[in-house]
């Protein structure tokens, strides 16, 4: 697969990423094996869809809208276009923007040569997707990047997006994954996150891939001097997981607040890895995690917190908390902190428990039938991160989100 | 009208500690008509709260014998959560919290559990609701947005599970320890609330150690719990009387081999040191 327009470099780099990808080990999840889900199996990929888009999927009030393969849909708001916003796909973005590409796609971030299905991903590259917020631009409306997998036909979806957030921008994003069509097939998605000097990034990702999906999901910020990227990203995939949401300080002085809510259920298994890198001084990184597990799911939490040599005033937090509804269910929080440096603030807090019989004997107590008693004792879990979340909106979605998949998960 | 009745009820609890299992209610008889107020008293660790969880439906409580039964109807193989809506409310001692859900959705969410789902009550006349019986029980709007019971005082406890009795409107209240904690103006406040709901469909159960309460809510009836059971039934003279003289006096007085469990609760305490 390759895709048209596609300059000598882009070329040479995906011909790397096609010799290397063998050679390079499989990323480590801690304490979660995912080795026979063949994401790395070529022989598991078949070729991309290309059905267009149904008609009633197109009214959506989204800013880009992805369909496997199929021609990216743009519809940017006025004050997007004038104020010189790109979201472009690659093979319009190589014509129009290879520059740009070629100075952050791969560069920053992600590496292709990180591991394994980093470079599998560009040797399979189908569709990329370039977003440019330019110097000083300042939106007031997020952008909405809606990426639909094509399930309709047994076929794999490899996709990347960049988004650079240029000098003293500001950009929300809320990118959303689903998926159409019940074929059991694999989901790839890179998103690097570019965040240059004083610029600040609301990110939010809703993750809503069907149970028939396996996921590799790989979300990473690049942060530059005084720049700060706010992550909050609800996985809430029916299907296998794996997440790798990784934020790298580079800048003095950057921030990254990262919150995920997670739920699995069914037999579903999810492991989700969060990490903080404070390389540069005075840096902050916040991570935040709330799970819960229900059926006879797993779902495991991996913060990491590293703090590099030299990284001198920096703060780094982190609370990972897993909250399980069923003896079947299996779940873990584990904290991973490996700091070089001494002149730092650093703390981390972690829980693995069951659902409070007192709460759930108060709440009954009041007449609330155990189902609902049991939802509101997860919402009040969750509530602490979602209540932290950047807008009442998003929340509110989310908290939908939440309770369509618990009704049913909690229909037993 | 409603009555409940509680019927040679016969109560176990399983420590897990020693894995020893102990009878706590040992047989107690007692018939509660709507309309009508009634008061337990008793010493500490006599079966008090154990009669009111049971009735509720605590699980931690293991029924051996007897039955709970609302107009007939038995609720003793009926869930919490299925009692509550046949008609009983108990206003805990040690309320829960539950951060993360606001007092506001929780009450709202337990009104509409009993009713359809074509006839859930509006918003705007919850919040109509809501906001009469805050003023009447002088707590700030703010509380009804606050996480349920988190960070409340002793005393805002009692009052916001005074304030869901209003709200739920319930056939037989029970009152475990309501006054405990309450200073003086509290307590008033909590007392009115409670008479307020004084209705011919409504009956109190109410349990104390102390006299004091009654004399802002009437009992109609006072019984005298003692080692499980009820060892005497009298009208509100009844609880003047103890105030005077003691549990220690009646329990002479019927000749009953019971331990006033103070004295154990001093011993079990100095045991531990």
């Amino acid at each position: 697969m390759t895709i048209s327009n596609a300059p000598s470099w882009f070329q040479a780099l995906q011909e790397r990423a096609r010799q290397l990808y063998p050679t390079l080990a499989l990323p480590d999840f801690k304490r979660f094996n995912y080795r026979d889900w063949q994401l790395d199996d070529p022989a598991m990929q078949p070729p991309a869809a290309l059905t267009p888009l149904a008609s009633d999927d197109q009214h959506f009030n989204q800013q880009a809208i992805t369909y496997g393969s199929a021609p990216l849909q743009v519809n940017l708001t006025a004050e997007m276009r004038d104020a010189g916003v790109v979201v472009e796909d690659f093979a319009t973005a190589f014509t129009k923007h290879g520059d740009l590409l070629q100075q952050y796609l791969m560069t920053k971030a992600v590496a292709v040569d990180e591991d394994r299905l980093t470079a599998f991903n560009l040797a399979n590259l189908q569709h990329g997707l370039l977003v440019y917020v330019p110097e000083n631009v300042q939106l007031t409306t997020p952008l909405q990047l809606l990426h639909l997998q094509n399930s309709t036909t047994a076929s794999s979806d490899f996709g990347h997006v960049l988004i650079v957030a240029g000098r003293h921008s500001q950009v929300k994003v809320l990118q959303q994954l689903e998926t159409r069509g019940t074929h059991a097939n694999q989901f790839h998605l890179i998103t690097e996150v570019v965040a240059l000097a004083n610029s600040h990034v609301t990110f939010t990702g809703l993750d809503m891939l069907s149970q028939q999906t396996t996921a590799y999901l790989n979300r990473r910020g690049y942060l530059g001097t005084d720049a700060r990227i706010d992550w909050s990203i609800g996985v809430f995939n029916n299907g296998n997981t794996i997440a790798d949401f990784d934020s790298d300080l580079r800048g003095h002085g950057s921030d990254a607040e990262v919150k995920v809510v997670a739920l699995s259920g069914g037999d579903q298994r999810q492991c989700i890895d969060t990490r903080v890198t404070n390389y540069a001084p005075h840096s902050t990184g916040n991570i935040a995690q709330r799970g819960v597990i229900l059926g006879r799911s797993e779902l495991i939490f991996n913060g990491i917190g590293k703090i590099i040599k030299g990284a001198h005033g920096a703060h780094a937090d982190q609370e990972n908390r897993v909250l399980m509804l069923s003896d079947q269910a299996h779940g873990d929080a584990n904290p991973i902190l490996l700091i070089d440096e001494n002149d730092v603030l650093a703390g981390h807090a972690a829980s693995v428990g069951r659902v409070d019989e007192h709460q759930m004997y108060y709440l009954m107590s009041r007449g609330i039938p155990k189902k609902m008693a049991q939802r509101l004792v997860i919402r009040g879990f969750l509530g602490d991160v979602l209540s932290q979340l950047p807008s009442e909106e998003l929340r509110e979605r989310m908290v939908q989100v939440i309770e369509g998949k618990l009704k049913n998960e909690l229909a037993d | 009208m409603s009555v409940l009745e509680i019927k040679d009820l016969h109560v176990r609890i399983n420590d897990p500690e020693d894995q020893a299992s102990r009878e706590i209610l040992k047989g107690v008889n007692l018939t509660l008509n709507t309309g009508e107020t009634h008061a337990i008293m008793g010493p500490n660790g006599t079966g008090k709260s154990t009669l009111a969880e049971t009735i509720m439906g605590n699980p931690s409580y293991e029924v051996t014998q007897g039955d709970v039964l609302i107009d007939g109807r038995s609720l003793i193989k009926l869930p919490v959560d299925e009692r509550a809506r046949a008609g009983l409310f108990l206003a805990m001692q040690y309320p829960v919290e539950i951060k993360g859900i606001t007092n506001l959705e929780f009450m709202r969410a337990a009104i509409n559990a009993r009713r359809a789902d074509d006839d859930q009550m509006s918003i705007r006349d919850f919040l109509a609701e809501l906001d009469k019986n805050l003023a009447f029980l002088n707590m700030s709007e703010s509380m009804a947005r606050r996480y349920l019971n988190e960070g409340f005082s002793g005393g805002e406890k009692k009052r916001n599970e005074i304030l869901q009795l209003m709200m739920i409107k319930p056939k037989f209240a029970m009152l475990d320890e309501i006054d405990s904690g309450l200073d003086i103006d509290a307590l008033q406040v909590v007392a009115k609330g409670v008479n307020s709901m004084a209705a011919p469909d409504f009956g109190t159960l109410i349990i104390t150690h102390y006299q004091r309460l009654l004399n802002y809510i009437k009992p109609d009836f006072v019984h005298v719990m003692m080692d499980g059971r009820i060892v005497k039934t009298g009208d509100a003279q009844l609880a003047i009387k103890l105030e005077d003289e003691g549990y220690a006096g009646l329990r002479d007085e019927l000749g009953i081999k019971a331990n006033l469990v103070d004295d154990d609760v001093t011993e079990a305490k100095s045991d531990d040191h």
